[in-house]
């Protein structure tokens, strides 16, 4: 029997948090199956038959688009000395929720897929590596949380997030709907097969994946980190901000006003938070026409900032606030940034007077020789802590790693189905309809499995079929 | 009754074509069967229309032949009509269909069970079952009543009594007893089944009207031929010969089975299709329709509209396609399909006669609606043995099923399992990967039914891996396993198996040396790139080893089929491999889901109704989650770790 060694397919590869998710602060990922020793030897740059066992290495986790996701330890055990009795991977990160679903979904692009509840203790059980009251205990602890999961899964589903995948199963199923009257009732006077019509709505419904994936404010932060964006007049110091905040010379910094003319971007840990901090062009209301237009985009990106770091410089003037930074006040997103404080001495920190409504907390800094940084830093980290359950329980969408998981499956399906369609020499239709579905399982792993009666539903109610 | 009556292994209540199969199996496994059939000169008739096959139906009847059943050959013989269907598309989802001739192949059909050693055919109505108290206290079946006062006894009965229990036809107002026009109505059995606390419910299903072909005038009609080389359904390349055309060896007299040589001398159907007039006749009819007045309780199936149904639902489709097909060589009269109706008689007559080339037409038997008791199928286990009768099967429409070829592979599978209850064996049950007559047995079990289930290649989610002519190899092992098929057809199966398989090899490890392909890689890869693009022979551009070409037709489309869609095939395979870790894990039918610890009570309660016969079951029983699916499966892995399971 296929059983006893736990998985028919020894390929089949499973990750999943092994920790309690949320506030520990550090996340151990454990990965386990066939697959593990060839995953850690293109994550950590070993070699698949060398690796070193049982041992504990330091290593950045790169993902697969070559950025660091955070420093790990990992360590490799071969089974069955293990505790599933499978090869097993375990990746040790801090415990940034952010973090440890970044590492799961580049896992998941990798080749695993996400463990089902319970299965670790599954394998470990058929592999004769636990007894079975040792097992059940565990299953009643596992049980326990997958019916919380199961609760709060419920209650996004009711959400936003149900609408738009309900949204999108039903327009996937029209679509099947008209794929598969032609396969099943060829003989039916059905009307002309319009795969044009096939085609654009497959398109509208890669397009929602898409949009599911994207707009997902969630996904977006897993993807890209938090922004924060740095403004301020020229020469105040910004881009030796970003710099000191990286720890190397990044951005190019120098007396001349106006040095930087575009973007400048750096992904950088603040604590167990990945920032991507953003350097611009220095706001001047007297400005060339370059750097006018640096400005504009500076305005353009603000929209999307979840933290903005206003630099000014201690030794000038008290300046008043940007008329750009104003509809940003009162979203407690902006910190006053006062630099070069090693140029003035006794100014201290503390809220702006009046003159500002709200006040911002000010930190009086030193780009040059780190004065005032680690408070910058501190208030950074705690202004990122606020915004997560705002990012979690986002009204709009929230999705966790699993999720982003299965839809991007689904999209992948689509576009394949989509290429199949448009081909110059067009996939056969069975074929097309096979990634449809592939499509409609990924977005009911979800939403929920979608029976095939659903389709039929569909396709009664669109078609005149039987004889 | 007196107890040195003899005691059959398995009796078979019904002679349609579920009851035929499920006795044939049973026989052939050499059991001792009885079947007994309210009207031996209506042994596996067609109610409905006279054709067998069409989509996802076609690949059934092949499964049934690769599993040693008779529905295949017995329509390659007595076919009149072949035609593959979906032949543009891919070979998935093609499907093989014939007329047949109506008579001949009950005629024939019946000549197979009276030859069938070990098989006792008897003309009787069963109308009650006798239970016993069986050791464990469960209720267990022991033989039948019958109206001729007679009892039979049996270790194990299969119920394939179709529409006829408690039967009873609608044309507007009027209304007869019976399962169909011209037969009884099982009135009594019914309560046999409710004493046993099985629940039944009522579904219906309706047929058109039969014309005299001489009152057609088919010059009006296009003509739909046979096509001229036919697709079979029987796997004539491995069967034993069958001795069919001649007058058989060990026969006494002339006798001589009915059949022709398969494919010789088809006919037409005839296209025609409804008018404006039709339309109006049935919108100012509808009120007496029997389905529209609400005389029927019953549901019908939404597949399968009556003339009302398609003019209602679709009321801006000005017309509706028919289809006139021959019951056969020795008669006149014609099946009129998509006119089915339960419009009064004479509404019938003027509807018929709206239509062009009908004219003039006669009608030989009216259109009418059905409706009848049936068991609904989640009462069953997936050997398809009842939860609450040990030792008593279901088979065919009373499960809640239509159609013929449904019907079919249910009684071969039931014919099977009775047998192998009796003698204290597993059971057979098809994967839902391993075929068409899986994903039918596991929906009706598993999930029921509340309109009249008929098959659909949507209804697979594997349905890429089940082209028609895979059926042989894809349930082989179930054959060999069950002793379904001789020796020596196994023999062939698995020869085919290693020359496709060697083929397949060949073609992906080796190059085009002459001709335009060199230089781009594998024979395999070439086809790939050329697939859809077909050329006389469907080969497209590529020319492929002589060798190659010079294989059978069978052999060769399966090896071009794997090869052209490997790519989607593997992902298939891949699929089904990560299900099968859990599906193919079975659930022993005394399990106690009450000792498992730790599962929730919704699911426990799910479990404890449905009774699923393998953890891929289980898991499709909605509200069932993973979680559950886990803790089943350490312990039934427990279990047989200390010898319990
Ligand atoms: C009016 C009508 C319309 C239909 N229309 C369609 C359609 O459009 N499409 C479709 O796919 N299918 C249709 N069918 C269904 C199709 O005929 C059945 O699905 C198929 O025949 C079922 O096979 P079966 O073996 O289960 O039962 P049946 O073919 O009904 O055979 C039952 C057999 O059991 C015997 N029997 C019944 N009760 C007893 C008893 N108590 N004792 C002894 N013998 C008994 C009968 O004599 C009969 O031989 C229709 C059927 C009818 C009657
Ligand atoms: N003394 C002192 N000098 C600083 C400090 N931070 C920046 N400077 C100097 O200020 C000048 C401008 O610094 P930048 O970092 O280029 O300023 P910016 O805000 O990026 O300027 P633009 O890109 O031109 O808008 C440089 O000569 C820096 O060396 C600081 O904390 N103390
Ligand atoms: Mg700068």
């Amino acid at each position: 029997m296929t059983t006893d060694s736990g998985s028919a397919d020894g390929d089949d590869t499973i990750a999943a948090l092994a920790t309690p998710a949320g506030t520990a602060a550090l996340a151990l990922i454990r990965v386990s199956g066939g697959r593990s020793r060839v995953m850690a030897a293109a994550l950590f740059r070993g070699d698949p038959a060398a690796l070193p066992e049982r041992r504990y290495r330091h290593a950045d986790y790169r993902a697969l688009g070559g950025e660091v996701l955070d420093d790990a330890v990992w360590s490799f055990g071969v089974g069955p000395g293990t505790f599933t009795g499978e090869d097993t991977l375990e990746i040790c990160t801090h415990g940034n929720p952010l973090i440890v679903q970044l590492v799961l979904a580049d896992l998941f692009a990798r080749g695993c897929r996400a463990a089902e509840p319970g299965e670790f203790t599954r394998r470990a059980f058929l592999n004769g590596r636990m007894e079975l009251t040792q097992a059940e205990a565990v299953m009643d602890i596992i049980h326990a949380r997958s019916e919380r999961a199961l609760v709060a899964a419920q209650q996004q589903l009711r959400g936003g997030l149900g609408r738009h995948l309900e949204e999108l199963i039903a327009a996937l199923l029209g679509v099947l709907a008209r794929i598969e009257a032609y396969i099943d009732f060829p003989d039916e006077d059905l009307p002309v097969e319009d795969r044009e019509l096939v085609r654009t709505a497959l398109a509208d419904v890669l397009r929602g994946t898409e949009r599911l994936l994207a707009t997902h404010r969630y996904g977006d932060l897993l993807r890209d980190g938090l922004k924060a964006v740095l403004l301020g007049a020229p020469n105040v110091g910004k881009s030796s901000l970003l710099n000191a905040l990286v720890g190397r010379d990044r951005a190019i910094v120098s007396p001349e006003p106006g040095t930087t003319r575009d973007f400048i971007e750096e992904m950088v840990h603040v604590g167990p938070h990945l920032l991507r901090l953003i350097d611009t062009a220095g706001m001047n209301p007297a400005a060339g026409r370059v750097e006018q237009m640096g400005m504009a985009k500076t305005v353009e990106r603000l929209s999307e900032a979840d933290l903005i770091l206003w630099v000014t410089d201690v030794t000038q003037a008290s300046a008043d606030v940007p008329v750009e930074l104003r509809p940003y006040l009162g979203a407690d997103i902006v910190l006053h940034v006062r630099n070069k404080a090693d140029l003035a001495a006794g100014v201290s920190g503390g809220m702006d007077g009046g003159g500002f409504s709200p006040a911002l907390p000010i930190f009086t800094v030193s780009a040059l020789n780190g004065t005032g940084l680690g408070d910058l830093r501190a208030a950074i980290i705690a202004r990122a802590d606020a915004l997560r359950p705002a990012m979690a329980g986002d009204e709009h969408i929230a999705i966790n790693a699993r999720h982003a998981d299965a839809l991007r499956r689904a999209r992948e399906s689509l576009a394949s189905a989509a290429a199949g369609l448009g081909a110059a020499i067009p996939a056969p239709i069975e074929l097309v309809a096979s990634d449809v579905r592939g499509a409609l399982d990924a977005l009911g792993e979800v939403a929920g499995r979608v029976d095939n009666e659903r389709m039929l539903d569909a396709l009664f109610s669109t078609f005149c079929i039987g004889k | 009754m007196s107890s040195d009556l003899p005691v059959y292994d398995v009796i078979v209540c019904g002679a349609g074509h579920a009851g035929c199969e499920a006795a044939l199996a049973a026989s052939r496994m050499g059991a001792r069967t009885l079947l007994l059939t309210g009207n031996l000169d209506t042994v596996a008739q067609m109610s409905c229309n006279p054709a067998i096959g069409g989509q996802a139906k076609g690949q059934i009847v092949r499964e049934i032949d690769a599993l040693g059943g008779e529905m295949a050959i017995n329509t390659d013989l007595t076919g009149i009509q072949f035609r593959l269907l979906n032949e543009s598309k891919g070979p998935a989802v093609q499907s093989p269909r014939a007329q047949c001739d109506k008579k001949a192949y009950q005629f024939r059909l019946k000549h197979t069970l009276e030859l069938q050693p070990n098989l006792k055919l008897f003309q009787a109505t069963v109308t009650g079952l006798m239970f016993s108290k069986g050791p464990s206290g469960v209720r267990q079946i022991v033989g039948v009543h019958t109206n001729l006062d007679l009892d039979f006894h049996g270790r194990t009965v299969v119920v394939t009594t179709g529409t006829f229990l408690r039967g009873l036809m609608h044309i507007c107002q009027n209304k007869n007893e019976g399962g169909r026009m011209g037969d009884f109505s099982a009135k009594t059995l019914s309560a046999s089944f409710l004493e046993a606390g099985i629940e039944l419910q009522r579904l219906k299903t309706g047929t058109p009207p039969r014309l005299s072909g001489r009152s057609i005038d088919f010059s009006q009609m296009e003509a739909q031929r046979g096509d001229a080389v036919p697709t079979l359904f029987a796997f004539h390349d491995t069967r034993d010969p069958e001795p069919m055309f001649h007058v058989e060896q060990g026969l006494t007299g002339r006798e001589q089975r009915l059949g022709w040589d398969p494919g010789t001398e088809q006919v037409p159907c005839w296209l025609t299709h409804t008018t404006e007039r039709t339309a109006q006749l049935v919108r100012e009819n509808l009120h007496l329709s029997a389905m529209y007045s609400g005389e029927i309780e019953g549901v019908g199936p939404r597949y399968c509209p009556s003339i009302e149904d398609k003019f209602v639902r679709f009321a801006d489709k000005p017309r509706h396609i028919l289809y006139l097909e021959p019951e056969g060589r020795a008669t006149n009269e014609y099946y009129i399909n998509g006119l089915s109706t339960s419009l009064p008689f004479a509404v019938q007559v003027e509807m018929v006669r709206s239509i062009p080339g009908l004219e003039r037409a006669e009608l030989l038997r009216p259109a009418y609606a059905v409706e009848y008791d049936f068991a609904p199928p989640t009462q069953l286990l997936a050997s398809l043995e009842s939860k609450l009768v040990e030792n008593l099967f279901f088979a065919g429409q009373i499960n809640g099923t239509s159609g013929y070829e449904e019907a079919a592979c249910q009684g071969l599978v039931a014919g099977v399992n009775a047998v192998r209850k009796g003698r204290g064996e597993s059971a057979l049950i098809i994967g839902r990967d391993e075929g068409y007559t899986g994903v039918l047995i596991d929906d009706l079990v598993t999930k029921g039914t509340r309109e009249p289930y008929r098959m659909f290649t949507s209804r697979a989610e594997h349905r890429l891996l089940f082209n028609h002519a895979s059926s042989e190899l894809r349930l082989a092992h179930h054959a060999r396993d069950f002793g379904l098929v001789s020796k020596s057809r196994l023999e062939r199966i698995e020869a085919k198996r290693a020359r496709i398989e060697g083929w397949i090899a060949r073609l992906e490890a080796s190059r085009p040396t002459v001709g335009s392909g060199v230089g781009q890689g594998t024979w395999a890869d070439r086809l790939r790139r050329d697939q859809g693009r077909s050329g006389e022979n469907g080969l497209g551009g590529v020319e492929l080893p002589e060798e190659f070409l010079a294989l059978g037709d069978a052999d060769r489309a399966e090896v071009l089929y794997r090869v052209v869609y490997a790519g989607y095939l593997e992902r298939e395979r891949r699929h089904v491999a990560r299900l099968q870790d859990v599906d193919k894990v079975r659930v022993p039918a005394d399990f106690d889901f009450d000792a498992v610890k730790g599962l929730r009570s919704e699911s426990l309660a799910k479990l404890k109704a449905a009774r699923p016969l393998s953890l891929g079951q289980a898991g499709r029983i909605s509200g069932v989650n993973p979680a559950d699916i886990s803790i089943l499966l350490v312990h039934l892995a427990a279990r047989r770790r200390t010898g319990q399971g």
